[in-house]
Order: C-alpha cells, then sequence, then structure tokens
C-alpha cells in the first residue's frame, strides 16, 4: 500500500515525531519532565492526519485506480491451486486459475471456463471448453490443459499425489473428444454430484507449463486464466496481483490486489481501523462494535458452508441410546448460546445439512430447549447419573471453546447428568478422527465440517455412514439411503431420498446439532462487496462505492 | 591457554551441541501426537489416499534411515521440503529471518540503550526520587504482559493517534539502508522506523526492566567492594571509579544475560510477532507446530539453537576480552 513505500517529507516528519514522542515517554517514565510530549504528539498528529487523507485519494480515485488490500488469518501455503486444501489458499489461488464451473455469490453455479455440461451416458460427462480465454502468459486455453488438470487431481502418476483427489470423489480421469473443442470426464458410477464438485473444485493450469516447472517453482510462481495475474510474491508477507487485461469478461474494476495476513483478529480489526487495510476475515464478536462504530468501515456478513455440532458415538454407552442423544439436544439452549456467545451471527441447525443445500429438509426443525423433557427422556434411557466429557479443539472454529463451555454448562444443569469439557489440541483431536478407526476418537466431541459443494451429500457420507472417513455413526439404513441417492441420476428423487435422511438423523440425534458458522467480515466503506456463503473473498465482485 | 585455542575448544563443543540438537529434534517427531499426513490430506480423506502421501513424504521408511538421511542432507545444507508448502524448508526459515534477527536486534538495543544507563543513575542515586522512579518502572516492566503492552500500545498509539502503523513489517532494515545508499533516499530506513518501533518496545521492555534491576544491584554490590573505597582513597576522579572501574566490572554477568536474553528473543518473540504480524520466525515456527510440518519444526529449531550456541561463544569470547581470567 501506499502507506509503505510512499517517499515523502510528512512520512519522514511523522516518524521524527514519533521517535520524539517515544524518547520523551521513556524520558517521562525514567523521571524525565512531561512537557515535551504533549507538543511531539500534537504535531505528529496534524501530520499523520494530512497524510492518511492523501492516502485514501491516491487509492480511491484518480485515473481509474483502484487499490484493494484484503487481510486474512493466514497466508497461502502454496500458489499451486491443486497442492492443498486450505480456504486461506484458495482465497488467493482462485483470482488467478479458474475451474471449469464456479458459483455465484448464493452458491448457484454458473458457467467459467466451460460454456456447456451435459450428461452423457452414466459415468461420462462432457464439458464444452470456452473459446478465447487466454492464461497470463499469452496462450491459448485448450482442451488438453483442461484433461491435464483433472487427471493432475485424480491421477497418481501425473505429477502429484493431490490432496485434492477426494475433492472429484468418484471422477476416474478425463481426455479431449476429437475433433471438437469439449473434454470427457469419466466417473465410476453415475455421480450424480459431479457438476456440483466441479462448480466448486479443480482449477485449470497450462500442461506445458505446469511440465517445464519443479513442484516447488509450481508452488511459488503462477499462470492462470482468471482476472488477476501474480506481479509480486513474498512467502507470508505478501501476494500482489494487478487485474488481467486480457482477461475473457471485462478486465476488473480492482486494479491492483494485495493479499496479506495477520493472525490474530485484533491485529487486523487495528489494520481495518487504521485504513492499513479494506478487507479482513472473522471479525470477533466483540470486535464488532469497534468496526460498526466508526464512519468508515462496516460488517459484511453471511451463512458460511460450515457446521458446528457435537458427535456422539453411537456404540458406547450413554451414547447407544437414541433417546440419551436426544436428551442432550433438548437440553442444550442453541438459541441463547447464538445470541450471547456469537452475538447472534449463526444459525441454529437441526439435521447434518445446511439450509439451502440440496436434499435440505425444511420439515425438520432444531430441538426446542427443554430441560424437563431432556431430564425424562434420560430416565427414559436409563443412563440417568451419567458422567460425560464433550472434547473440543482450541481456536480452531469460532469461538469454539465457549461453544462448548455453554453446551457442557446446560447439560451439566440436568439433574441426572454430568459434564465436563475437556479442552484439545486440534492436531491431536484430528488425528484421532481421521486415521479411520472409530475407536480411538473420543466418545463426545465438538467439530465442525465445511462442505462447499452445496450437496448433503459430502456432509453425511464422511461424518455419518458406516465407512464414512471421519464417522461417529452407523445405521444400516442410512447406509442403503445415502447409497441410493448417490446412485440416482433424477434430481427431484434423489432431492426426495436425502431428505428423507435427513429427516431419520435428525430423529436418531447422531449428534448435538449446534450452529452454522456466520463468515463475518469487516469492510472499508470505500469498497463496494458483499460477503459470500462459500468463504471465498472475490475482488473481481468488488467496485469503488459510489462518490468514493 | 591463549585466546584462539579457547575459541577453538568452545568451537568444538558448540558444533557436539548443534549435532545434539539435531538428534533431540528430530526424536521429538516420534514422541508428538498427531500425524502430519492428517494435515497434508483432507479430514475426509480415503485410508488410500492418506498412504499415498506418506508415501510421497517419505514417512513410511525406518527412523533411523530417516535420521541418517536427515543428517546427511543437513550437511549438505538441505533440510527438506516443507509437507504443507512444497517449497524448501531452508529457504522459508531463512526468508524468515532477518525479520527476527531485526526485532531481537532492536528489542536489545532499546533495552540497553534505557536499562544501563537508568540502572546505574539509579545504583548511584540510591534513595533519591530517580532510584525510586527507576525501580519502580523495572518492576512495572517486568510484571507487564507482552502481549498486553503490545495491544495497547497498539490501541493508543497507532488506533487513537496514529503515530504508528499498527502492525506488519514495512520493508527489511537491509533493503532500507541500500535505498539509502544507492538512491540516498530516507523514506525506506523511515518506514522500517517506523513499522519496528512498537514491536521493539513490547519486545524490549520486559529485557529493560530485567537489565535495569541487574545493573543497579551489580552496580551497588561494585560499589561497596574494597577495590572502590581504595581507589577513592587514593584520589581517584569519582567518574573515573563509577564509570570505568566498577561499570566495568559490573557489565560482566550484564553482559551474559544479555547474550542469552538475545538467543530467548529469537526463539520467543512468538506473541509479540503475533501481535504485530511480524513475519519472522516465530510465527513460522507456531504455524508449522500446528501444522505438524516436521521439515520446518526443525529446520527453525535447528537454526534457533544454532543461534544460541553462536551467541554463546560470542559471550564467552566477549566475556575473556573483558576478563582475561576466564581464558586461563
Amino acid at each position: 500500500m501506499a502507506h509503505d513505500e510512499g517517499t515523502s517529507r510528512r512520512k519522514f516528519l511523522t516518524a521524527a515525531g514519533a521517535a520524539a514522542a517515544t524518547a520523551s515517554v521513556a524520558g517521562c517514565t525514567g523521571g524525565g519532565g512531561g512537557q515535551g510530549t504533549t507538543t511531539a504528539t500534537d504535531t505528529t498528529t496534524a501530520e499523520t492526519t494530512a497524510e492518511s487523507t492523501e492516502t485514501t485519494e491516491e487509492s480511491g480515485g484518480g485515473g481509474g485506480e483502484f487499490a484493494v488490500t484484503i487481510t486474512q488469518g493466514q497466508m497461502p501455503t502454496t500458489l499451486d491451486p491443486q497442492n492443498h486444501r486450505s480456504t486461506p489458499t484458495d482465497n488467493v489461488v482462485l483470482h488467478a486459475y479458474e475451474g471449469l464451473l464456479g458459483r455465484d455469490r448464493k452458491g448457484k453455479i454458473v458457467q467459467k471456463l466451460a460454456t456447456k455440461y451435459e450428461r452423457q451416458e452414466p459415468g461420462r460427462v462432457r464439458f464444452t471448453i470456452r473459446e478465447g480465454v487466454t492464461f497470463h502468459n499469452g496462450d491459448q486455453l485448450t482442451p488438453e490443459d483442461v484433461a491435464f488438470s483433472i487427471n493432475r487431481i485424480v491421477k497418481e502418476n501425473v505429477g502429484i499425489a493431490s490432496p485434492q483427489s477426494d475433492q472429484l470423489a468418484g471422477v476416474t480421469g478425463a481426455k479431449v473428444v476429437d475433433g471438437q473443442r469439449a473434454v470427457d470426464v469419466m466417473s465410476d458410477g453415475v455421480n450424480p454430484v459431479v457438476f456440483s464438485l466441479f462448480a466448486t473444485y479443480c482449477d485449470v493450469m497450462q500442461k506445458s507449463w505446469v511440465q517445464e516447472r519443479s513442484k516447488s517453482e509450481i508452488a511459488k510462481q503462477m499462470n492462470g486464466t482468471g482476472p488477476f495475474k501474480l506481479e509480486e510474491y513474498q512467502s507470508d508477507v505478501k501476494v500482489e496481483f494487478s487485474n488481467y487485461q486480457d482477461y475473457w469478461r471485462e478486465p476488473a474494476a480492482v486494479t491492483s490486489l494485495t493479499f496479506r495476513a495477520a493472525k490474530e483478529s485484533s491485529t487486523r480489526v487495528n489494520q481495518l481501523l487504521e485504513g492499513e487495510t479494506d478487507v479482513i476475515v472473522n471479525v470477533p464478536p466483540q470486535d464488532i462494535s469497534r468496526v460498526k462504530s466508526t464512519g468508515s468501515t462496516r460488517l459484511s456478513a453471511a451463512p458460511s458452508t460450515r457446521i458446528i455440532y457435537n458427535a456422539m458415538k453411537y456404540n458406547v454407552e450413554p451414547f447407544s441410546s437414541p433417546k440419551f442423544r436426544r436428551a442432550m439436544n433438548h437440553a442444550v439452549d442453541l438459541q441463547s448460546i447464538i445470541k450471547n456467545v456469537l452475538s447472534n451471527f449463526a444459525d441454529p441447525t437441526g439435521q447434518p445439512t445446511l439450509e439451502g443445500f440440496f436434499g435440505y429438509n425444511s420439515d425438520v426443525n432444531p430441538f426446542p430447549h427443554d430441560k424437563s423433557k431432556a431430564e425424562k427422556l434420560v430416565e427414559e434411557s436409563g443412563h440417568a447419573g451419567a458422567s460425560i466429557t464433550l472434547h473440543t479443539p482450541v481456536g480452531r472454529y469460532l469461538k469454539d471453546v465457549e461453544i462448548a463451555q455453554a453446551v457442557a454448562n446446560q447439560i451439566d444443569q440436568l439433574s441426572n447428568v454430568s459434564c465436563s469439557v475437556k479442552q484439545r489440541e486440534f492436531a491431536t483431536l484430528a488425528g484421532e478422527l481421521t486415521d479411520g478407526k472409530l475407536e480411538t476418537a473420543p466418545n463426545f466431541y465438538l467439530i465442525g465440517w465445511g462442505n462447499a459443494t452445496f450437496d448433503a451429500s459430502q456432509t453425511i457420507i464422511p461424518l455419518l455412514t458406516t465407512d464414512g472417513a471421519l464417522t461417529s455413526y452407523s445405521n444400516d439404513k442410512v447406509d442403503s439411503m445415502m447409497e441410493q441417492a448417490q446412485n440416482q441420476g433424477n434430481k427431484s428423487k434423489r432431492d426426495k431420498t436425502l431428505q428423507e435422511v435427513n429427516k431419520i438423523l435428525h430423529d436418531q440425534a447422531p449428534w448435538i446439532f449446534l450452529n452454522r458458522q456466520y463468515s463475518v467480515y469487516g469492510v472499508q466503506n470505500r469498497v463496494q462487496w458483499k460477503a459470500r456463503r462459500d468463504e471465498r473473498i472475490d475482488a473481481y465482485a468488488m467496485a469503488p462505492a459510489d462518490g468514493q | 591457554m591463549s585466546m584462539g585455542r579457547f575459541l577453538l575448544k568452545r568451537s568444538a563443543q558448540g558444533v557436539l551441541v548443534v549435532w545434539g540438537v539435531v538428534t533431540v529434534v528430530f526424536g521429538l517427531r516420534y514422541i508428538t501426537p498427531g500425524n502430519p499426513v492428517t494435515f497434508v490430506a483432507p479430514l475426509d480423506a480415503s485410508q488410500e489416499l492418506r498412504r499415498q502421501i506418506a508415501t510421497e513424504l517419505g514417512l513410511n521408511r525406518p527412523f533411523y534411515v530417516q535420521y541418517f538421511d536427515y543428517l546427511w542432507n543437513l550437511l549438505q545444507g538441505d533440510m527438506g521440503y516443507s509437507y504443507i508448502r512444497g517449497v524448501e524448508a531452508s529457504g522459508l526459515i531463512f526468508a524468515r529471518l532477518p525479520a527476527t534477527l531485526e526485532l531481537a536486534v532492536a528489542a536489545s538495543i532499546v533495552a540497553v540503550v534505557i536499562s544501563i544507563p537508568l540502572g546505574v543513575i539509579s545504583a548511584t542515586r540510591r534513595h533519591e526520587p530517580a532510584d525510586y522512579a527507576a525501580t519502580s518502572f523495572s518492576l512495572v516492566g517486568i510484571s507487564t504482559p507482552n502481549f498486553w503492552l503490545g495491544i495497547m500500545l497498539v490501541l493508543i498509539l497507532s488506533v487513537q493517534f496514529g503515530l504508528f502503523p499498527t502492525s506488519r513489517r514495512g520493508i527489511g532494515f537491509l533493503p532500507a539502508v541500500a535505498m539509502l545508499f544507492t538512491e540516498f533516499e530516507f523514506s525506506g530506513l523511515v518506514t522500517w522506523l517506523a513499522h519496528i518501533t512498537l514491536p521493539a518496545i513490547t519486545l524490549g521492555t520486559y529485557f529493560t526492566a530485567l537489565i535495569t534491576r541487574l545493573t543497579r544491584s551489580g552496580m551497588l554490590d561494585e560499589l561497596g567492594k574494597p577495590y572502590v573505597r581504595s581507589s577513592r582513597a587514593k584520589g581517584l576522579p569519582e567518574t573515573l571509579v563509577r564509570y570505568k572501574h566498577a561499570l566495568r566490572n559490573t557489565l560482566i554477568p550484564v553482559i551474559t544475560v544479555l547474550g542469552l536474553q538475545l538467543g530467548t528473543l529469537i526463539g520467543g518473540a512468538v506473541i509479540t510477532e503475533a501481535v504485530f504480524a511480524w513475519p519472522g520466525l516465530g510465527t513460522l515456527l507456531i504455524n508449522a507446530i500446528n501444522a505438524r510440518d516436521w521439515p520446518l519444526i526443525q529446520g527453525s529449531l535447528i537454526v534457533i539453537g544454532t543461534g544460541f550456541v553462536v551467541i554463546n561463544i560470542f559471550v564467552d569470547a566477549l566475556y575473556a576480552y573483558i576478563n582475561p581470567q576466564v581464558v586461563h
């Protein structure tokens, strides 16, 4: 930003004044006089105010220049769009790389590099590739590039063992269709969610560009088809883009885009308030009023695709009893947690699928808070006097520990169950959950699950079917219905099946259904932008605010 | 023993210590819970994909093979590839090192510049207001938590008064100096100074307080010794007695502490780095630990450990220079 590299006399004066102020403060504490402090502070304040006005003018108006800085909690781990699984990395690489399909702000599938997509036969779909798309190095996008990109993810022998191969679940490979500008993608089985997957995953890279580079070079350079091209990358410090003039749509309104990171949420808020950055992620509830109260910043929030829940292992007492599990749901006052812990930036849930997702059952409501009903159900389950421990990660999800403590506290208030919290480091807890063995996982734990495909199956299959990678539950009926759903090409039938599964899961209550997490951003008023549901920050959608 | 032999002996010992550090750090991964594959692979990855990734990272080989492989590569300057980022660990670590060194050195300078004069004043004006002020300052300094001080400084000086940037490192020191010499441009250095001031004060405060107390008590101790009395009796000027003789002896333990603290600052600036989004080794290390990115963890710890060893040797040499008796 102009703030740093600007070269001016003012800058010098500011710092000199600051140094003087510091010295006098130090002098003060060391027993010196205090008079100098006041003078120094006054001068510097005046100088700085003048300077920040200048900065705003520079970035907002003048000659169509529109520079935007986005500060996340973490920097991208890599610039290789196919060799990572982290949202902060996605947010950065997706400005330079694009997929065949994409999503709009609300989650609806839209065309990107494919102009047509259709099913050919069970297990084979065809994408027609857009003409006139160029990579940042000037080369045309070809169907070979697309097929190579898909194969690089799903096939072991093409480049890397991509951690994203499971994101294109069921896809076995891709090949160019002879004589046409199209690519066929093969799957084992019907793969009803295949377009949904491609709308969220699979960024297209240029075959020759990838093949000419080492793994480590691909992690540091970029060559995509997206609206922004890489200008400068300082690992862990910043990623700087400029808008790509030959983009196949209109060039972006943002002319220069910088990504930075600050792990501490209060640091991000301070940067925003000082005008050092334009968009910050995850404004914590306690800082919401600070962001709202200044005239130049605002909040933008959207329900995310992440659900927070407490899994109860189905095969250990007392959780083996559905009555006991329902009792736990009734014991929790979800509304109060959402209001008091999360400042209303969350929605209550009553099934594993979120509202707006394919397969969501709108007839299913969250469990109402009912202490006496909970106590009665515990009695009926035969587990009165049970003592349980809730394992929770620390700092992984918004207010995770506070949510866990509130849940445990409310369960503990039942006359016939006692509950405590055990704080865990996420790494260890995740290790226990993902080792493929149900026995090693804790009996009762809080965890969050993000599902960017907007399809119920991507939550239910891994988390609630017998062979799911992170499962805590097993029910033959759910298993067979999910298998049925995964082989149903007919959309409305599939929707119905998934809705039924959601109803069963609500009634069986394998989880304490908690909240849907919100993504809460702090934004400078000079930037026009609205938060998205899938946690992505799309700078292409940003524009200067009116009158700026 | 001559000074040269003394240094040689210390260096040889240092190499052994570094080897020990490497071994212990390497052993850590076997007693730390949490499989790195969990972090590279998605949470819902199949066991097949997990196995594939483990093979790619070389984690399925026996312990001793991995150990000797690592040692051999390390001797050639290769710290391996970061599991998560897929780039050379050494590149990441050495890119972060300047930021941490700058911060540690700046904090030490803040500390030395303030603490030694403060300690001396407080010792020579014992039970006078200046002494009370200095001791209260050091008491407050020692009891103020780093992160709180950092956040307060930002809230007051940056957000309220706009005197300093809230966080980040605007420019490196060396590029700033280079700018000065090639373009005769001060702005780089000014930006650097503006960005580093608050973190350096935050990190240096505890340290300042500590050294002030140490200097004060050391100085009081020295001033009460017979050689000071006899110097005074001989009629030496008081300034000479205080600053040439007493202060010089006081500084011996101070230098040791300074050296050791510099090492601690390099490794332990984590909180300050987090508050100020300072791109240093501390944050890199914490992120690596959270993700079980072993090549990065090992590399960072080895660099920090080696830093400690080098500083220790340097302190020993300085110590020997100030007090030649040490060599023997």
